[in-house]
């Protein structure tokens, strides 16, 4: 067979343009730090934490479709693949948190157990050598799994034979229950400890589930962007109805959770819980309470519930880039108000968003052109490729 | 109500499948087909698109529109509640009842709505074609009063597509002698 045509060809245009994003990043970054150091350190938090939830989510989603032996997403699991070779490099950033972690996280001042009896209870398990242990402990976790899972894959396309979809699934099998554990105390780490005074039971649960849900919104963009490049010439109107279904069951359980976090702190109203609610409720942050609700819930979820709708590429590519805001608000609407004390938003933010996608896209695109993007030897390719319904 | 029926049996999906698409090709008028379980291919090749999601989406809405009507009108309208110091309008705890609530009155109106379409009502007696499409046979029927081509064709068709039998029936005639073979 020949190899070379069914890999990606990543133009030598879309990378300069990649790398001009990168540097756009990097500039915008630099000039952060020297004018308002608490928002580009924000900025980088943000940033950092939005691509490695699509990572993870990717991961999650190829593992799913692993343990539940889908046939119809086989044909394009190169994807989740490829953005889950995001996470060694997302792992070096996030070790350069280390020094803005005064910065970004209250809990990590000195002399502040002194004077916060409640921070001083806390301190065992939120203090820094501890949260760069788990931070090295989780991304070595999931670069461990995430390598092996990507050499069965190229093993079977060389060889064939059903021993490494099994493999796989087992695999996956042990992935999800990674991810399980050790994303829920990431997002703790990463978001929920920078109001280290706040807490809630499901906050953990809802970040997971957003990661799922826009990971799988970007496969699919990622997917369609492919299709009109001329790659998957087998992705049919069942592909895509497939794909809006992962975005509006997740989408449904994110409003859900969304909703009952809301709805017990509200209900409850005690003030160690209510305070990061009133904290949010004044100017901009109430608006993007009720714009994150509409974003990530109410237009999917009228969008994509019809079954014309689901099928289509012109209704799911205003939805996806619509959701892919949506997960960037959800996020400055925590960080933000801990970090900033403020809604500013401007070029270093547009900047510093480029930067990253400008990273994620060349390393997304990187793995995608190594191997060959319709995997060879899967035992439900055939299923895939003629997938209809 | 005397209808003469053309019945072809066929003991697994891809021949039923096979020998629909030819019939409906040749312009056959198909009356119904009984399968153990659905099928895409029938039920495109049918064309009875359902309108019942549509129906049930709007009584989604009715259902949210009046429990969240009937909750404000009974906490804040007829009799302000007061709760400990809380406002009268409690909204955001009006959605969990509307959620349940919403469920149950679309799933009650759709049930309604499904049995007043397809006239099924409690002690109606169900109407079998052929005992055997209760089980783990494939049935085609045909309405001999309008079957689009000859009932010769159709026969000769259904047989050399690998029917397992074909035959004619009254609508009335009971399955027994049928039924005891089995």
């Amino acid at each position: 067979m020949d190899s070379t045509i069914d890999k990606l060809v990543v133009q030598k245009n879309f990378k300069y343009l990649m790398y001009a994003f990168i540097g756009i990043g990097i500039i915008s970054l630099a000039a952060g730090f020297m004018l308002d150091p608490d928002r580009a350190w924000a900025n980088y938090l943000l940033n950092n934490y939005y691509f490695v939830s699509l990572a993870i989510g990717a991961a999650f989603f190829g593992a799913i479709q692993y343990i539940s032996q889908s046939g119809w997403s086989a044909a394009f699991k190169r994807i989740p693949e490829a953005m889950a070779s995001y996470i060694p490099v997302a792992g070096v950033l996030f070790l350069i948190l280390y020094f803005g972690m005064h910065t970004l996280f209250q809990w990590s001042r000195d002399g502040i157990t002194a004077t916060d009896s409640l921070l001083a209870h806390k301190a065992v398990y939120l203090n820094i050598p501890f949260f760069f242990l788990r931070l090295v402990l989780f991304f070595g976790l999931w670069i461990v799994m995430i390598r092996l899972l990507r050499k069965i894959s190229l093993k079977e396309d060389a060889e064939g034979g059903m021993t490494f979809f099994y493999k796989s699934e087992k695999y996956s099998k042990i992935l999800i229950f990674i991810i399980a554990v050790s994303f829920t105390l990431f997002a703790i780490d990463m978001i929920m400890s920078l109001e280290p005074d706040w807490f809630s039971a499901i906050f953990a649960a809802k970040s997971f589930i957003a990661a799922f849900l826009h990971a799988s919104t970007v496969i699919a963009l990622i997917a369609i962007i492919l299709y009109r490049l001329g790659y998957f010439p087998m992705l049919n109107n069942s592909h895509l109805h497939d794909f809006s279904r992962y975005i509006f069951m997740l989408s449904l359980v994110w409003g859900y959770f969304n909703f009952v976090e809301f709805m017990l702190i509200w209900y409850g109203n005690i003030p160690a819980e209510t305070v990061f609610f009133v904290k949010r409720s004044g100017g901009a942050f109430g608006a993007l309470f009720f714009v994150n609700i509409a974003l990530n819930w109410l237009i999917p979820f009228l969008f994509l519930m019809p079954r014309m709708t689901s099928r289509s590429k012109v209704f799911l590519l205003p939805v996806i880039v619509l959701m892919m805001i949506g997960q960037y608000t959800e996020l400055y609407y925590y960080i933000w108000p801990a970090v900033v004390h403020g809604a500013k938003f401007g070029i270093l933010e547009i900047g510093t968003y480029l930067g990253f996608l400008g990273l994620f896209a060349l390393v997304v695109t990187n793995t995608l052109s190594k191997a060959s993007l319709v995997p060879r030897n899967h035992p439900y390719l055939e299923e895939s490729i003629y997938h209809q319904f | 109500m005397n209808e003469k029926y053309l019945v072809g049996v066929f003991d697994d999906e891809h021949t039923l499948v096979d020998a629909f698409e030819k019939a409906i090709e040749k312009g056959v008028v198909i009356e119904e087909v009984y399968t153990p379980y659905p099928i895409h291919e029938i039920l495109q090749g049918m064309k009875t698109r359902t309108h019942i999601t549509h129906a049930a989406f709007f009584y989604g809405l009715l259902g949210v529109i009046l429990l969240h009507g009937g909750m404000y009108y009974a906490a804040v309208l007829s009799w302000p509640m007061q709760f400990g110091g809380k406002p009268s309008n409690t909204f955001p705890s009006f959605i969990v009842v509307a959620i349940v609530g919403t469920i149950l009155t679309i799933t009650l109106l759709t049930l309604l709505t499904f049995s007043v379409r397809s006239k099924i009502y409690p002690g109606r007696k169900a109407k079998i074609i052929d005992i055997r499409a209760t089980d783990d046979k494939f049935i085609i029927l045909l309405n001999q009063d309008n079957m689009g081509i000859e009932k010769d064709a159709i026969i000769k068709l259904f047989r050399s597509n690998g029917a397992s039998e074909v035959y004619e029936k009254d609508a009335n005639t009971t399955d027994k002698q049928l039924s005891n073979e089995l």
